[in-house]
Parts: C-alpha cells; sequence; structure tokens
C-alpha cells in the first residue's frame, strides 16, 4: 500500500468511519451542550482542531523521547498526558491573547472547556501510546500517521457538531411532544444520525 | 456539615435526587459506550466508584494545605494516581475485560462527574461525609449502568451474559442487534430520560 494512499485511509478512518461522537460517544459534554446554534459550534470545532493537534505532538513527542526510552510510560502515561494537555491549553490561552485578539475572541471561552474534553485525552493516549485499539488495529502510529489521524478525528467532531446545531436549530420551532422536550428528543436525533453513520462500517480494511 | 443532614441523607442524594447521569447530565461518554454488556456496566462502575470515593477521601483529608490557585492541576494529579491504579489492576487481572473497555479506563480521569464532586464538594466537607458522597455518586452511575446495559444487551442479543454464564435468557426470539449497536445508546438513554420528565410531571400534578 503506498503512503499516500495509507494516509487517506487513516483520515477516512478517523473522521467517518469510526466517527469519535457518534460512533465512539467520545466528546459528548460538548456535542449536546454548545450544539445549540451553528456560530458557537463552528467556533468550537475550530478550537478542538487546533488543541487536538498541538497535544498529540506534544504528547507524542513526550511518550518516544522521555517516557520510552526511560521506561516509565507504562504506569506514568495518565498524569502525564493530561497535565501536558492541561498546560497546554492554558499556555494558548494566553499566546493567543496577546498575538491574536480576534482569534482569541472566537476560541478564547471555549479553551477552558477544552481540558476536561475527553477527546484531546482520548485522541492524544491512542494516537501516541501502543497498545490501543484504532480504527479497530492496534500498532504504534509514526508522528506524520498520528497527526493525520487526530486531524481526521478534529474533522469529523467539527462537522457532526455542526450538522447537529443545524439540526437542533430547526427543532426549536417544530412541536415535540412535551415529554420529549430539551434533551431526550436530542438524544433521539443523536440516534438517528448515529444509524446513518452506520452505513460507513467496514467501509475500509486497513 | 453542620446542618443535621445525616451521611445516609448524602447516600440518598447522590443515588437519586442528584444522579449524575440522570439530573445532572454528566459522565455521559463513558456511560453511553460501556453500556453495552451489563459486565462492562459493573467493571466500569466499580472502578469510576473506587475513583471517587478514593479522590474524595484524599482531597477531603488535605483540603486545608491546598493553596486556592493551583488546586484544579492538584486535583487533576490525584485523581490521575487512582485512575492509573485502577488501570494497573484490570490490566493484569481482568485483561479481557480491559481490552473491552480500552481507552475508557484512563478517559475515567477526564469523567467530569470526578473532578465536579472533588470540587464542589470534597474540598469543602469533611472526611466522612466526601466519602460518602463518592459512594452515593458512584452507586447511582452503577445503577444507571446496569439498567442501561440490561436493557440494552437483553434486546440487542437476546440473553444476558454474566461471568461466561447465561443469566437471563429470552429463548426463541429474534434479537434487533441496534440495542447493542451504538444508536441503540442513544436510544434507550433518550427514553430514560424522557420517562422520568413524564413521572416528574405526573407527580406535580
Amino acid at each position: 500500500m503506498s503512503e499516500p494512499y495509507r494516509y487517506f485511509l487513516i483520515f477516512l478512518g478517523a473522521m467517518v468511519v469510526y466517527n469519535i461522537v457518534l460512533i465512539r460517544f467520545i466528546a459528548l459534554c460538548p456535542f449536546f451542550g454548545v450544539s445549540n446554534q451553528v456560530e458557537t459550534s463552528i467556533g468550537m470545532a475550530m478550537s478542538v482542531l487546533f488543541v487536538m493537534t498541538m497535544a498529540t505532538t506534544v504528547c507524542w513527542l513526550a511518550w518516544n523521547y522521555i517516557l520510552e526510552p526511560l521506561h516509565v510510560g507504562e504506569f506514568l502515561y495518565i498524569p502525564v498526558f493530561i497535565l501536558i494537555i492541561a498546560t497546554l491549553v492554558q499556555f494558548l490561552e494566553m499566546v493567543l491573547k496577546k498575538v491574536s485578539p480576534p482569534l482569541y475572541r472566537a476560541m478564547g471561552i471555549f479553551l477552558p472547556l477544552i481540558t476536561t474534553n475527553c477527546a484531546v485525552l482520548a485522541v492524544a493516549t491512542e494516537a501516541v501510546k501502543p497498545g490501543f485499539l484504532k480504527l479497530n488495529v492496534a500498532y504504534h502510529f509514526s508522528l506524520p500517521e498520528a497527526l493525520i489521524y487526530t486531524i481526521g478525528v478534529a474533522i469529523g467532531f467539527g462537522v457532526i457538531i455542526v450538522v447537529f446545531a443545524c439540526i437542533r436549530e430547526r427543532l426549536e420551532t417544530s412541536p415535540v411532544p412535551h415529554m420529549f422536550r430539551g434533551a431526550p428528543i436530542a438524544f433521539m436525533t443523536a440516534a438517528l444520525l448515529s444509524l446513518a453513520f452506520m452505513g460507513f462500517a467496514n467501509l475500509l480494511d486497513l | 456539615m453542620d446542618d443535621g443532614t445525616t451521611l445516609w441523607d448524602e447516600f440518598k442524594k447522590g443515588v437519586i435526587t442528584e444522579n449524575a447521569l440522570l439530573k445532572l447530565m454528566v459522565g455521559l461518554c463513558s456511560a453511553l459506550a460501556v453500556s453495552n454488556r451489563v459486565e462492562n456496566g459493573v467493571f466500569m462502575g466499580v472502578a469510576a466508584t473506587f475513583v471517587l470515593v478514593c479522590s474524595n477521601v484524599l482531597i477531603s483529608l488535605i483540603r486545608k494545605h491546598i493553596p486556592d490557585q493551583i488546586r484544579i492541576p492538584i486535583y487533576i494529579v490525584i485523581i490521575a494516581s487512582f485512575v492509573t491504579i485502577v488501570d494497573l489492576v484490570m490490566k493484569a487481572y481482568v485483561p479481557a475485560v480491559y481490552e473491552r473497555l480500552g481507552v475508557w479506563i484512563p478517559l475515567i480521569v477526564v469523567n467530569c462527574m470526578i473532578l465536579a464532586r472533588a470540587e464542589g464538594y470534597a474540598s469543602k466537607n469533611k472526611v466522612a461525609y466526601a466519602a460518602v458522597d463518592g459512594l452515593g455518586i458512584g452507586v447511582g452511575y452503577t445503577l444507571v449502568l446496569l439498567v442501561m446495559g440490561f436493557v440494552r444487551e437483553l434486546l440487542g442479543t437476546g440473553k444476558i451474559l454474566l461471568f461466561d454464564r447465561t443469566i437471563v435468557s429470552l429463548g426463541s426470539f429474534n434479537p434487533p442487534l441496534i440495542f447493542v449497536m451504538f444508536p441503540g445508546a442513544f436510544l434507550v438513554f433518550g427514553l430514560m430520560i424522557a420517562l422520568l420528565n413524564r413521572y416528574e410531571t405526573r407527580k406535580k400534578q
């Protein structure tokens, strides 16, 4: 299999076949929390893409150049990765505030939320630490592969959250039975979307 | 707490009135993902309860020594240490379950339910109350996982398998596989909240 083709498969697999929200149930809090309006959901999607890519890069470097050579990765990876992510988010917030105020205004409010967004830790762990299943195979990703996987996951999250926000804006004005108003109808909608995404199952064979 | 609430009240609060999943809707991700089988629910529930109780107790013990500005990183490190214990123990003793739960065990660190209890309760209350609060929230979480796991596994596969033994079987029944698949989780959880809403509006009238 040629390199670019493999990269393409990893990207597609991460984005739609194993979609992070609908197929794997990661990052449901921002999914239900900020999907009320299309505009905020776009801001959230952009911030997640940004933070996730940075986090995977730093965690990959930490794993391959610090934790693995010292043979401490197996029992230190959880605290190390979560601290890297928390510090990174703080740092990005300060840098953005200084360097690009418009970007900070667009992303600022989402950044603290992202620290506790399980998607960032999940993707960093899966893409970096060997032994976790990703795209139904467990092999060790190189840095470019890990980055392509991360970007695929983040775009998959972004597309779904924006689509869901569009649906929810329409739902606001629809006559929903009383007991289903609010959260329940959102879950029903997610179930239907998830059903649609099941159509991608077994699409590719990595 | 000095306002006369007993430990039993704290426990009930965690299980029923402030149920993390059904009422506060935190910690949803792991609940929806692992509730496809009763057995997964049992292990995930026990793991999360262990982390909740231990981190609540430790944070409550050292609450007067934690500087206010860096409290969140300290909580996260404490929680991460207990999650590491769970991670290594499960990998050693129940490797098959560990494989199935996969990334969800390290993800207990970022379960908002646990950090919310640390910040909102354990950092302000006495050790005994913090322990019972953690236990209550953990039991409430586990119960919802078990109910969801029971409904999904029974309808989706026609029987309940627990530790390689069939507990309940529906006999010759062609199971709708969708319940153990991904949409089933959203469907069953949505219906649970809808029924709860209905029950509460009925009670009010």
